[in-house]
């Protein structure tokens, strides 16, 4: 007897459990420790009744320990924890038992054997608890200033938002001066904005805020320190510069999809791209031209470097984007016919009132299979756009036209040296990862590092913008509370057992673990710094002589945790 | 093959009154709900004449004269596209451009 009151709860999950599981069993099985004081069975134990049933438990039996038999320690950990803290009990005393993805679910062809399973993986949880000591988190406190790094429009305004919520603001550009791609814009759809203009808007906005420090033809270049404290070195201009920041915010953006040399004509004169068209279109005073000569009919392909073998995504943009170019030629051109050969029109949310209207004012749309795109033939002084129409009955058409728009999508910017820095972690499709795109959609799995806009995937403006904006509430939630709470579960070196051999040193992956000499001819020793620490447990097994320890994994929890699986099941 | 060239009949049929069959949406449901439903009836005839090939569109001619003008199809039109009167200027557009004989 280890003297703990233990309570132990084994879950039913609906069926999920029970029904391969015999949870009576694990039950009675739990009921042998004498340290355990309760063990029930629960329908749902995650249910807001059940958790309240624990919570006096835990005031009536007095329980200092707590074992829960559900799922997966990454669903309800912080369910559990904070139930635990709501009574009172510190929740580093309560250990999760998964025995549903790890049993129930991966055994349904042997009751008997998923049963023993589960009853062995609840001792291992109680042996657990039994070693379980009450731990306090770290706090830190935070530096009240972000990076934003990328200065279109989606870092310019998370800078301004940022600014606004009272912190400094370090804006780094790479370019000349702020604005990205909107910056080069003429109208946007859906309402026809001038995007200079509203990067002019930006400008002044930023301007007007002496919090926001901006550094053009800049690039970050290192990245240290701990969470809510970081060290970044920043190149602009030619000069070094050092800040301390309690947070990053990524917004740089994509780069255009550049279409090879004869992809669909590219290269050829009239073979434009979605962005030189716009321009065309934004230089465009009175008669609608290409080279001189009046544009009386043009052909748009859309699909251009985007859901094929290379860039799998949808661009999400372009299609809104290529529709609202061609309601501008209807505006200069009102005869000019224009073609739209498209795989899959994608005009969602309200952009769908513009291809409606683009219907009625005379585009005619005309659809090509996935694996019969449409062929460009570039003669001396013609263009001919030739496909199977799927709505003419796959019949082959054929299209001479003055000008061919290749509605080219978006595609991951290339910059190596940045995901260097900041370890960005990116994607199969090259953008960068968020942790859940529904729940946690700016935050990355490398703490203090968030990305918006459209370096996470293609994004229009207004929704880079809106992401820009999420990441601000999620920079503030973090740093204006002026400390952080940091995860006690970290390793501890007993002093007096450590040779400071430095072996530990080497195997920290965060390099938060160094070697103090006291002088004097004392041995020096490992500390290691709690807010740099991760709790991986890298340094556990490196260490010689068994001198350090991971608060939460402890070796003497662990060994028992060994004892208590080695423990036959007499059934 | 049918190449789409700027003398398309498209201009002469909005010269007769207001086509708009360009405004489809190529949905479908006319077809479905056509008492008639031939094979052209009446989306594809809507999509040769929107086009603008008038070969096929002549082709047609027996499809474009047996329509029962019941409107059916327009009043389901999620596009708002209201086909018998683009019924009537293809009959006026036919009997203006008659299909010459050999």
């Amino acid at each position: 007897m280890s003297g703990r009151r233990i309570g132990v709860y084994v879950c039913h999950c609906g069926g999920n459990i029970s029904d391969y599981v015999d949870v009576d069993a694990v039950v009675a099985a739990a009921r042998e420790d004498p340290d355990v004081v309760v063990a029930r069975d629960a329908m749902f134990t995650c249910s807001d009744l059940t958790q309240s049933e624990i919570i006096s438990d835990i005031g009536e039996h007095g329980l200092d320990g707590l074992v829960v038999a559900s799922c997966s320690p990454k669903l309800h950990t912080f369910t559990f924890r904070e139930m635990a803290k709501r009574a009172g009990l510190n929740p580093y005393e309560y250990t999760q038992v998964n025995i549903r993805e790890q049993c129930s679910w991966t055994h349904t062809d042997d009751h008997e054997g998923a049963t023993r399973k589960a009853i062995s993986l609840v001792r291992a949880g109680i042996a657990n608890t039994k070693g379980s000591a009450p731990l306090q988190p770290t706090q830190v406190t935070t530096t009240q200033r972000a990076l934003v790094v990328g200065g279109g429009v989606t870092g310019m305004r998370a800078a301004i938002g940022l600014a606004d919520t009272g912190l400094e603001v370090v804006l780094v550009e790479s370019q000349d001066e702020l604005g990205g791609w909107v910056g080069t814009f003429g109208p946007m759809f859906p309402h026809g904005t001038v995007g200079k203009d509203l990067v002019a808007r930006l400008r002044e906005d930023i301007g007007r805020r002496p919090s926001i420090t901006v550094l053009t033809r800049g690039r970050v270049t290192s990245r240290a320190g701990t969470y809510g404290n970081y060290q970044v070195g920043v190149d602009a201009d030619g000069a070094h510069h050092d800040f301390e920041v309690g947070q990053v915010v990524v917004a740089t953006g994509f780069s255009a999809y550049e279409p090879g040399p004869g992809e669909h004509g590219y290269g050829a004169p009239g073979v434009l791209t979605l962005v030189q068209f716009q321009e065309l279109l934004d230089r465009t005073e009175g008669r609608l031209a290409y080279q001189g000569r009046s544009v009386e009919s043009l052909a748009y392909i859309y699909c251009v470097g985007s859901r094929g073998p290379e860039h799998a995504y949808c661009s999400r943009y372009c299609c809104s984007a290529a529709v609202h170019a061609s309601l501008r030629v209807a505006d200069v051109a009102p005869t000019a016919r224009q073609y739209h050969l498209y795989r899959d029109m994608r005009t969602y949310g309200r952009n769908e009132e513009m291809f409606t209207e683009s219907r009625r004012r005379g585009s005619l749309y005309m659809k090509f299979a996935d694996d019969d795109p449409p062929v460009v033939e570039t003669g001396t002084d013609s263009l001919t756009v030739r496909l199977h129409d799927l709505l003419s009955a796959g019949e082959e058409l054929a299209l001479p036209v003055d000008l061919v728009v290749l509605v080219t999508g978006m595609v991951p910017r290339q910059q190596d040296d940045l995901v260097g820095v900041l370890k960005l972690p990116v994607g199969q499709d090259g953008f960068f990862n968020e942790i859940h795109p529904k729940l946690r959609p700016v935050e990355t799995v490398v703490d203090g590092v968030n990305i918006c806009g459209a370096c996470q995937g293609p994004k229009t403006s207004a929704e880079s913008i809106a992401s820009g904006l999420a990441a601000v509430t999620q920079v503030a939630a973090v740093l204006k509370r002026g400390t952080a709470d940091l995860d006690p579960q970290v390793a501890t070196v007993l002093a007096e057992q450590c040779t400071g051999c430095g072996d530990c040193t080497s195997a920290c992956p965060f390099g938060a673990i160094s070697l103090f000499g006291s002088g004097n001819g004392a041995k020096a020793v490992a500390r290691v710094d709690a807010a740099g620490c991760k709790g991986c447990g890298a340094c556990v097994p490196a260490c010689p002589v068994d001198a350090i320890d991971l608060a939460g994994y402890t070796d003497h929890q662990v060994r028992g945790m060994i004892d208590a699986l080695a423990m036959e099941v007499a059934r | 093959m049918t190449t789409l060239t700027p003398s398309l009949i498209g201009p002469e049929l909005a010269a007769l009154g207001d086509f708009d069959a360009q405004a489809c949406m190529n949905c479908g449901i006319c077809t479905a709900i056509c008492p008639l439903s031939t094979d052209v009836l009446p989306r594809r005839l809507m999509r040769y004449a929107a086009l603008g090939m008038a070969e096929r569109v002549r082709q047609e001619e027996e499809a474009v004269f047996s329509c029962l003008l019941c409107r059916s199809c327009e009043e389901n039109c999620p596009a708002g596209v209201h086909i018998t009167e683009n019924v009537r200027l293809l009959r006026r557009w036919l009997l203006e451009h008659p299909r010459r004989l050999n």
